[in-house]
């Protein structure tokens, strides 16, 4: 549930807001990810008029509400105040309508006045708003950067993700966060992970308890939020398994519905768990950069096979 | 099998360390999937890191799924550690 409250609280500095009306309508819900300016609406045309977005009044509909005779700019308003409507802002600093502020009062709407321009604010607003209303899930699992790579390592409690984390940083890379990661599916399209704010850049190690990764290594290898690329499950090594062994099939899994390349990693003793990792980050960029070396080398293969063949069909035609 | 219940935190100063780490050693031995459900999130409860991130206060109400072989168990060993406030009465 997202309060105009959290909005205001959260983005009043950043957006320049300031609180003129309405203020026992701060507990107003918004369910929109959208933002409106009323324009056209305030002529009395209100065919397809959301009332659940947000209301931003720029220079034009203050200039035009001015315009109208008291009685009609009081009608028109109330016209686009919805029992939904979450909140009414005011572009550029200008002061509301006399009868904007009466009406805010009365219906519990929030009115604020905000010093940036209407364009502004609505691309602004938009942004935040998205971000808010992106849906997200709470994974186990570490999340690390190496190469530019962001990789999930996951697996079973215990099977040694924290302790590969730990090799990981002391080589160079970043943790962005260990046990929980907060995954945000951004603009539809991509996946970001990010740690809890309470327990961001700390670390459980079994034995020797609770660190903080970012006092003991300094600043360089942590970073607060990174996009997922590759997840890795990381798993107890078993004979019966058949494990890939030449990565011509890739495999994915599905986060949000997203679909991100997927390896399974055993464990056992003497596999060095944070220069596999390495690998796979370096061969995930690799392919990204159009080269995958599994296939490559397969095309290869078949061209010397066909090749052979062929000469072989030159010596029975031509003995 | 399943279970769902909904637990209380009855600690004074709330889930914190201490308890926390009660309660994954009180898992460790346990083979079922435990997960903490609060303020619509929902965690692996053999992670203390997971636990702590959930900061729960006194009184709060955790849901806690239990699913595998010994969940009745796990349930029962689970509660009464809860209750008694994992030896911090």
């Amino acid at each position: 549930m997202y309060l105009v409250q959290h909005f205001y609280e959260a983005h009043a500095r950043y957006l320049g807001l300031e609180l003129v009306a309405g203020k026992s309508g701060l507990s107003r819900r918004i369910n929109k990810a959208e933002v409106h300016r009323p324009g056209l609406s305030l002529t009395g045309y209100l065919k397809g008029f959301v009332g659940a977005r947000i209301l931003v009044f720029g220079k034009q509909e203050i200039e035009y509400l001015r315009e109208l005779e008291s009685k009609i700019r009081a009608e028109r308003l109330k016209a686009v105040l919805t029992p939904s409507t979450p909140a009414v802002i005011i572009a550029r600093g200008f002061r509301p309508p006399k009868e904007l502020i009466v009406l805010c009062d009365k219906n519990k709407i929030p009115l604020f006045r905000a010093t940036s321009t209407a364009t502004n604010l609505l691309s602004r607003i938009t942004f935040l708003l998205l971000e808010e209303f992106c849906p997200s899930v709470t994974l186990h699992g570490t999340l690390v950067e190496m190469f530019g790579v962001g990789v999930l390592i996951q697996g079973e409690s215990s099977v040694g993700k924290s302790e590969a984390a730990l090799g990981l940083i002391e080589r160079g890379h970043r943790l962005i966060s260990d046990d929980v990661v907060r995954v945000k599916k951004k603009e539809g399209s991509y996946l970001a992970g990010s740690g809890p704010e309470l327990t961001r850049h700390l670390m459980e190690i079994r034995g020797i308890g609770i660190i903080n990764v970012a006092h003991l290594y300094g600043a360089v290898c942590v970073r607060p939020d990174k996009g997922i690329d590759i997840v890795v499950k990381l798993e107890e090594w078993d004979d019966q398994h058949f494990y890939d062994r030449v990565g011509l099939d890739e495999k994915f899994i599905d986060i949000l519905g997203i679909s991100v390349p997927y390896h399974v990693l055993p464990v056992k003793p003497g596999r060095d768990v944070v220069l596999l990792l390495e690998t796979i980050a370096l061969n995930h960029r690799l392919k990204d950069m159009g080269y995958n070396s599994a296939k490559e080398f397969n095309a290869k293969l078949l061209e010397t096979i066909a090749r052979r063949q062929k000469k072989k069909v030159i010596h029975e035609t031509h003995p | 099998m399943k279970l769902i219940r909904k637990v209380k935190v009855k600690n004074s100063l709330g889930l914190h360390t201490r308890p926390a780490a009660a309660i994954v050693k009180l898992l460790q031995p346990r083979k079922s999937a435990v997960f903490f459900t609060y303020r619509n999130e929902t965690i692996n409860a053999r992670s203390i890191m997971s636990i702590l991130m959930l900061a729960a206060k006194k009184n709060a109400q955790i849901v806690v799924t239990i699913d595998g072989d010994d969940a009745e168990a796990t349930m029962e060993y689970l509660v009464n550690a809860f209750d008694q406030q994992f030896g911090e009465k």
